[in-house]
């Protein structure tokens, strides 16, 4: 039977229009239940036997849950225990429209098999589909369509099942409300937990008073943002002072202003990462942002004032020439709420189930949430998911989700850190391992046909020592003409991968591998990423290759791409291929072909040095890990070979001529990577470090700046370059992925390299996948699809891509810190020398290169009256108690881990030398100094 | 137009029975044949109606669309008309061989419809010269079996009877930016006074006598016809003579007088049976094009 839904809508070019919509009704939708005789349906989800112990019904019964259930309660629908529930078409396409994350939870949880979870498709079945009436409101036409579904279930099995939403009533249905239905779930009290608190509940916890302004409708907010009297921005709480933000207000083009916001007041509930509407206050109330840590102490109830604290917050420097914008939050225009890692606080009154949740993240305010396991949660990493902030609540209100585990535990610290990067780590579902190659795999004839046969090459890999995923390998021989033909072979994922299927979109979204200290979480499965494209030797493997015909001054002569089938004569490491350089008795194919290499790759590093590409530093370590207990039990600095740059030259080289390629093949879709110049105001501080040893370094462009690092030495201070190295980085711009006709600066200043891309490793990164699918439509090996040749789509998967590494790299980073802290908690107190990277005002940044280990140390404590402290910009230059601390200092520290707060496990810093005037140590008086592990140095990696 | 090759003696035969006041298919002169409406036919647009009127058989379509008004009149909405003379209706409109006639049509509707007299344009006015909607009506013919005009403007008093433009409503921020909202229930719209949309009488002189609604074969007879638009209270607002043959204004007068009389007749019946066809609202069954 066919029907017709109508609408009208307005366009965006402001006209109206009415949208007609065929609409098919049918008879042969199923319920999907065993019970049911009357379906002809060859399968059922809803099981017979669907027992769960209640209070309200005795009876086996299906649940029906309605949108704002849906909505507001998918955690209650996630837990295990819920089974065989009815999910109507209806409620699906409301909580589409109006949740994307909770619409993408209900469909993995659809596609459960465990859950029995059944979508009825009541708007397409004959007797509950339904048209908006006369004076009926879009909401209402959809509740009524619960109704009748329900209804229409509860005839068709015989009053089996029965819905929760309250007006339903009128039907005579069962009914329950959701709080009312889990509290009856006798054998299953946790549950009641992960309840969302409503409306109704919120009052009780919170007194009358209001803390809060009101936040501004939307409407005014939108026409406030039209006329400017308020300016849309993120909001970003700040890391040390939780009375104090900045809103980052997106302006035209590329110029972007801060608002700072300070107070709990002007905050207004705003939390970070929200979209905030802020208003911006007259001149004379502007301030400067405090320079003071503040940390949320304890549970404050709402009527304590706040007063104390902020006079505190405004006791900071107030020089008028440090104000900056201030505002304060009137609205907020999109929450960003996502479930929060964290720690219980408990209530101090035994009895009490209101608790105090404190996120690991600093950034994040306490969450108050109710439970009735606080006993066995205290200890344990859990997950909280906020659901409002009252305007008479000093925390938001929240719900537990799940427990992560037992603190300090490496799995459950592991877990949070990726959680708390988001960083997509579950396991690969059905869907996308259904796209993988059955095994055995074997290159097939027709894939013989299309490829080159590359397969009696000398081909040979060299990577770290325990690397699986190996996706390049190497050549060079010797041509006849006297030239070389170098041959660089990437694993060919494309192949594997398919544009558009369940494993690519996966993919896309991971859009990288991320390595953690003893874990790996792939961005393709496992099969592909450490078999099927693994280069390993001894097996033929499908290869994109990128081959050069290059002369003796290493010039190329000739450059081509072509699909390949290679088989790798042998996987070396780093030392081992560098040993077979070294050893002048071995003179094997292989190795021959790596000396061939080597010597070619110093020419080229040679000339790309000349042409200004920078070697910078930054402290990377390594972690030799417990093969048993996977403690770390040592810490080496990473060593850096002759092999290393050698196939690093190369990849170079491969990623250069592949950005060409594709570039002059597709000059608006081409993705390509760039990295920025620096604002000559980032070297600010490298210029005064310089200056602090009589040096000058030259910034105005990347070839000046390479050669004056390399003429910065100091005699008896070997690690001085290393450390300006280091500074240097810090002064880097962000390299980033972006799409050739978004965008015309292409220049890679790190490189010095007028275009570049990710070629090499598609194994681990996305955008290499997306390169040689580019390259392969280039030399005709393969088809293109709509979205390839879409700039926007593009771009938007290179935001994607770029939030991906970055979020990536602070995993990393804090993986290593956490192992770090580990390495210290077996270690005990250790001695160490280490250097100042920076001097701030009332802190020295130290950096130990023996382990990469880098804190900041404050000298003041809150306990303890403030030591004398002269603090000297120019310089820059602190003074503590008549002695100065300088760039590059040398001094001696203690190092010991601080667990007392499980959650922020601390290392701390002892100076022991200098030691003062008074020849008493300086760590006497300072008692002790933190390390931030959290802010370790940002690497600028290069390419 | 479609035409139809009659011989003399046919002529002859016709002439006589319309001097006597009874005519080839049994009717008296100011008889129309027999007519049937159906509203609602095409859902993608606002207001539609389908009147078939012998064989003749007439589709049209309104469709309301935002647009400027008029500078000359800028607190008035306005009609825009299209005929479509489909080569179903006949193998003469193949190509673009109804272009000239569907130009003719659309020329007459302007004149007919096209005024504040006919339509409330002022409702139509969302905000003075800036937006107003625009009305446009197109119109299909199926089947030409004579008195195109008749037919044609019986169906766009249905059509536009069954309009429903959406409601908007303009809200104006503090700096004077208009912004047009849209309101979301589909059945909140605006309805047209179609009170005084005149309908078309078509006067065809064959002998001496002039006959209303003439088939195809009293049209061969006759060398001159009379267009008249009356509204439901008898008013004429519009007159054109079509045809070769001259007309003296003696018949003229008799015309008019003739085609006041049979538009006011028209008039009522149509209102009642438009009336009731929407009382029975979604309960109505299509009947649509196969019925």
């Amino acid at each position: 039977m066919l029907k017709s839904k109508t609408f009208v809508k307005k366009t965006r070019s402001g006209g109206i229009m009415k949208i007609v919509r065929e609409h098919y009704l049918r008879d042969d939708i199923w319920c999907g239940s065993e019970v049911c005789t009357e379906c002809k349906q060859e399968e059922t989800v809803l099981q017979k036997d669907t027992y769960i112990e209640s209070n309200l019904c005795s009876f086996p019964h299906y649940l029906l849950p309605d949108t704002n259930i849906v909505l507001s309660q998918i955690d209650i629908l996630e837990d295990p225990l819920i089974k065989n529930v009815i999910i109507l078409q209806t409620v699906l396409q409301e909580v589409r429209h109006r949740s994307a994350p909770i619409y993408k939870r209900l469909k993995d949880i659809l596609h459960d098999k465990e859950k029995h979870f059944y979508t009825f498709t009541n708007e397409h079945h004959r007797e509950t589909y339904i048209e908006r009436e006369q004076g009926e409101s879009a909401n209402d036409r959809n509740d009524r369509a619960i109704r009748i579904s329900t209804k229409w279930y509860s005839d068709h099995l015989n009053n089996t099942p029965h819905g929760q939403e309250e007006k339903a009533e009128e039907f005579g249905l069962l009914t329950y409300r959701c709080e009312e239905y889990v509290k009856s779930l006798i054998a299953n009290p946790e549950l009641v937990d992960r309840l969302a608190l409503t409306n109704d509940d919120k009052n009780e916890i919170t007194s009358s008073k209001v803390l809060f302004p009101e936040h501004l409708p939307l409407s005014r907010i939108q026409s406030g943002i039209k006329s400017g009297t308020f300016q849309q921005g993120t909001f970003r709480a700040s890391r040390d002072n939780y009375l104090e933000a900045t809103v980052f207000v997106h302006g035209e083009g590329d110029d972007s202003t801060e608002v700072l916001i300070q107070g709990l007041q002007n905050l207004n509930r705003a939390v970070h990462q929200d979209l905030v509407a802020v208003e911006i206050l007259p001149l004379n109330q502007w301030v400067a942002p405090s320079s003071v840590v503040l940390q949320d102490e304890g549970p404050k109830e709402d009527d304590v004032t706040e007063e104390e604290e902020e006079a505190e917050l405004k006791s900071g420097p107030s020089g008028a020439a440090s104000r900056k914008p201030t505002g304060r939050v009137v609205g907020i225009i999109k929450r960003n709420w996502r479930p929060f890692c964290g720690m219980l606080f408990l209530s101090q009154i035994k009895e009490a189930t209101r608790h105090l949740f404190t996120p690991a993240d600093r950034r994040i305010p306490r969450i108050r949430i109710e439970t009735r396991q606080a006993a066995t949660l205290a200890g344990q990493r859990i997950m909280v998911a906020v659901d409002g902030w009252p305007k008479h609540s000093r925390y938001p209100n929240g719900h537990f989700v799940r427990s992560l585990g037992s603190a300090g535990d490496k799995e459950t610290e592991t877990e949070v850190l990726l959680l708390e990067h988001d960083v997509p780590h579950q396991d690969f579902s059905q869907a996308v391992l259904s796209f993988l190659p059955k095994m055995p795999w074997n290159i097939t004839e027709e894939d013989m046909a299309v490829r080159e046969d590359l397969r009696n090459l000398t081909v040979c890999s060299v990577d770290p020592p325990g690397c699986t995923d190996i996706d390049d390998a190497l050549h060079c021989r010797d041509l006849p003409n006297g030239n070389q033909e170098v041959g660089v072979h990437i694993a060919d994922v494309s192949h594997f991968i398919r544009p558009g299927n369940a494993m690519d979109l996966e993919a896309a979204n991971r859009g990288t591998t991320v390595y953690l200290t003893g874990r790996r979480i792939d961005m393709v499965p496992e099969l592909l990423s450490s078999n099927l494209c693994s280069l390993r030797s001894s097996v033929e493997r499908l290869a994109f290759s990128c081959i050069w015909e290059i002369n003796d001054k290493a010039e190329i002569v000739k450059t081509r791409f072509t699909k390949s089938v290679i088989n790798s004569k042998a996987s070396l490491t780093y030392a081992e291929a560098q040993m077979r350089i070294d050893d002048a008795n071995m003179n094997d194919d292989t190795t021959k072909s790596l000396r061939g290499l080597n010597r070619l790759a110093k020419i080229l590093k040679k000339r790309r040095i000349e042409k200004g590409a920078l070697t910078l530093s930054s402290p990377e370590v390594r972690f030799h890990i417990d093969s048993e207990t996977h403690d770390p039990i040592d810490l080496q600095t990473k060593e850096l070979k002759e092999t290393n740059s050698m196939v690093e030259e190369f990849m170079l080289l491969a990623n250069i001529s592949v950005a060409q390629k594709i570039y002059d093949e597709f000059s608006e879709c081409a993705l390509l990577r760039k990295h920025p110049a620096p604002p000559p105001s980032n070297y600010d501080i490298l210029n005064k470090a310089a200056k602090s040893k009589d040096m000058v370094i030259h910034t105005d462009s990347a070839k000046a700046l390479a050669d004056s690092l390399d003429a910065a030495q100091v005699d008896g201070f070997p690690y001085f370059n290393t450390l300006l190295r280091i500074l240097a980085t810090r002064c880097m711009m962000q390299a980033v992925y972006f799409c050739s006709g978004m965008d015309s600066d292409f220049h890679h200043y790190g490189l010095a390299s007028p275009i570049y891309t990710h070629f090499t490793s598609p194994i681990r990164r996305y955008s290499d996948i997306i390169v040689h699918r580019l390259l392969a439509v280039a030399i005709g090996a393969d088809s293109t699809y709509p979205d390839l040749m879409d700039k926007h789509k593009q771009s938007a998967l290179c935001n994607n891509l770029n939030y991906r590494h970055k979020m990536a790299q602070y995993a990393q980073r804090a993986s290593v810190a956490y192992h770090t802290q580990l390495f210290f908690k077996s270690r005990g107190i250790l001695n160490e020398e280490g250097f100042i990277l920076f001097v701030r005002k009332n802190a020295i940044i130290v950096l130990i290169p023996k382990f990469g280990l880098e804190g900041t140390v404050f000298f003041e404590n809150k306990d303890k009256p403030s030591p004398k402290l002269i603090f000297n910009e120019e310089v820059p230059s602190l003074t503590v108690e008549g002695h100065s601390f300088n760039m590059f200092d040398k001094v001696k520290v203690t190092i010991s881990l601080d667990a007392s707060n499980v959650q922020h496990q601390k290392i701390r810093m002892s100076l022991v030398e200098p030691v003062n005037v008074n020849g008493m140590p300086v760590t006497c008086r300072m008692s002790s100094f933190q390390v931030n592990v959290n802010g370790m140095p940002v690497t600028c990696r290069m390419g | 137009m479609a035409t139809v090759q009659v011989s003399e003696a046919e002529k002859v035969y016709i002439l006589h029975g319309v001097r006597d006041d009874l005519r080839v298919d049994g009717r008296g002169c100011e008889d129309y044949r027999h007519m049937e409406i159906e509203t609602d036919m095409v859902s993608n647009t606002d207001g539609s109606a389908k009147v078939t009127l012998g064989h003749t058989d007439v589709l049209v379509g309104v469709k309301a669309e935002m647009g400027k008004p008029r500078p000359m009149v800028p607190d008035e909405g306005y009609l825009e008309f299209f005929v479509d003379c489909s080569a179903n209706a006949t193998p003469e409109f193949e190509g673009r061989g109804g272009d000239e006639l569907g130009m003719e049509l659309s020329n007459t509707l302007y004149k007919v419809f096209n005024n504040r007299y006919s339509v409330d344009l002022k409702s139509l006015c969302i905000s003075r010269g800036e937006h107003c909607w625009v009305l446009y009506v197109d119109v299909l013919l199926l089947q030409c079996d004579g008195n195109l005009f008749d037919a044609i403007s019986v169906a766009i008093k249905a059509a536009l009877f069954n309009t429903k433009i959406p409601k908007v409503h303009i809200s104006e921020d503090e700096e004077g930016g208009k912004e047009i909202e849209l309101s979301d229930d589909p059945y909140d719209c605006m309805r047209l006074n179609v009170e005084n949309v005149p309908c078309i009488v078509t006067l065809c002189k064959v002998g001496h006598r002039h006959v209303v609604d003439a088939t195809l074969q009293e049209k061969a007879c006759s060398v001159a016809s009379l267009i008249i638009s009356v509204t439901h209270k008898g008013t004429v607002t519009c007159v054109r003579k079509v045809g070769g043959g001259s007309l003296d204004p003696e018949s003229i007068f008799e015309m008019t007088e003739t085609g006041k009389r049979v538009g006011k007749a028209l008039h009522a019946p149509l209102m009642e049976l438009l009336q009731e066809e929407e009382s029975l609202g979604k309960k109505r069954q299509k009947v649509g094009f196969l019925g």
